[in-house]
C-alpha cells in the first residue's frame, strides 16, 4: 500500500486486493480490545487532578464510540476502485486522521493485552492463541499506520 | 553597565545650571512614573508541562506526525521532540494554563499517545 497522489486535501493510495481486504476486515471489527483507561498525570493526586482523570476518560470513552461509528464508513466498498495495478482508495486527509486512530488504537490495545512488554518480539512458544492473534493485529495494524504515514506531505 | 554619578558630581551639576544665564531645559521636578502592568489571574494561575512519555508500541513515524498534527510543527520540531521521547524517555511538549494543557493531553490520548500534564514549579 502506498500513497499515489495527495491534492485538496484527499488522499489517494494503491494497494493489493489482498491489502484492502485486510484493511477492510481490520477497521470493519474495531474494537478488538477493551478501553483502557488514561491518566491525566502522573504526579498530582489533587482533588482537580482527579476531576480532569474523570473527564479524559468520560471524553476518551466518547470519542471512541464516535471511531466505532464512523470504522465501517472509511473502509466502505466503494472507497476502493479497482485500477489496472491493483486497488486505489479515496480518503480526506480528515478521514486518515481517524484510520490512523483507529489504527493505533487496535496496535496499542492489543500491546495492552499482551501485558504491555518492553519488547515487540513474537509470542513464546508456549503463548496462546489470543496472544498470537494480538500479536499478529498489533503488527497489522502498524503496517498500515505506517503506509499511511510514509510519503505524506 | 553605566555607574550611577557620585553625589559630587550632581552637585557640581546643579551649581552649574543655576549659575547659567542662558534659558535652560529645566529638569523635571517629578520623574514619570512607570506604570505596572496588573497582575491577571493568568499571571497567578498555574502552569503544566504537557509531558509526552515514551513507549515501545507507538511508530517513530506516527508520534511524529501526532506532533505535527496537534501542535502545528515543522516535521523538524516534531522529530526532534519524538527523538527525545524515545532516547530519553519522555519529552515536554509545551508549558500552558490548566484549561490548554487539558486540551492538549486530551488531544494527544485520542491518538492513544502516552501524554500526562504535570505541575510547573
Amino acid at each position: 500500500m502506498k500513497l499515489v497522489k495527495e491534492a485538496n486535501a484527499v488522499c489517494l493510495y494503491q494497494m493489493d486486493p489482498q491489502e484492502a481486504a485486510m484493511l477492510q476486515g481490520l477497521v470493519k471489527n474495531f474494537p478488538f480490545t477493551a478501553m483502557q483507561e488514561g491518566e491525566i498525570s502522573r504526579t498530582e493526586a489533587t482533588p482537580e487532578a482527579l476531576e480532569r482523570d474523570k473527564l479524559l476518560n468520560e471524553s476518551l470513552v466518547e470519542y471512541r464510540e464516535s471511531l466505532t461509528t464512523l470504522a465501517a464508513q472509511l473502509v466502505a466498498p466503494e472507497r476502493f476502485k479497482p485500477q489496472a495495478k491493483g486497488v486505489v482508495m479515496t480518503i480526506s486527509a480528515e478521514e486518515r486522521e481517524q484510520l490512523l486512530q483507529i489504527l493505533n488504537d487496535i496496535r496499542v490495545g492489543c500491546w495492552n493485552a499482551l501485558g504491555q512488554p518492553a519488547s515487540l518480539e513474537p509470542p513464546a512458544s508456549g503463548a496462546t492463541d489470543q496472544e498470537h492473534k494480538y500479536f499478529a493485529l498489533l503488527n497489522l495494524a502498524g503496517y498500515f499506520e505506517h503506509s499511511l504515514l510514509v510519503g505524506e506531505s | 553597565m553605566r555607574r550611577a554619578a557620585p553625589a559630587v558630581w550632581q552637585a557640581v551639576r546643579n551649581r552649574s545650571l543655576t549659575a547659567n544665564t542662558m534659558p535652560s531645559i529645566a529638569e523635571p521636578a517629578t520623574q514619570p512614573v512607570i506604570k505596572q502592568r496588573p497582575r491577571s489571574d493568568d499571571d497567578l494561575a498555574p502552569t503544566f508541562y504537557v509531558v509526552c512519555w515514551n513507549d515501545p508500541v507507538n511508530l517513530m513515524v506516527y508520534v511524529t506526525h501526532v506532533f505535527m498534527k496537534i501542535f502545528g510543527w515543522n516535521k523538524q520540531k516534531a522529530e526532534k521532540h519524538m527523538l527525545e521521547v524515545h532516547e530519553k524517555g519522555k519529552s515536554v511538549l509545551t508549558r500552558e494554563g490548566a484549561e490548554k494543557a487539558e486540551f492538549y493531553v486530551h488531544e494527544l490520548q485520542k491518538y492513544k499517545l502516552h501524554a500526562t500534564m504535570e505541575p510547573a514549579e
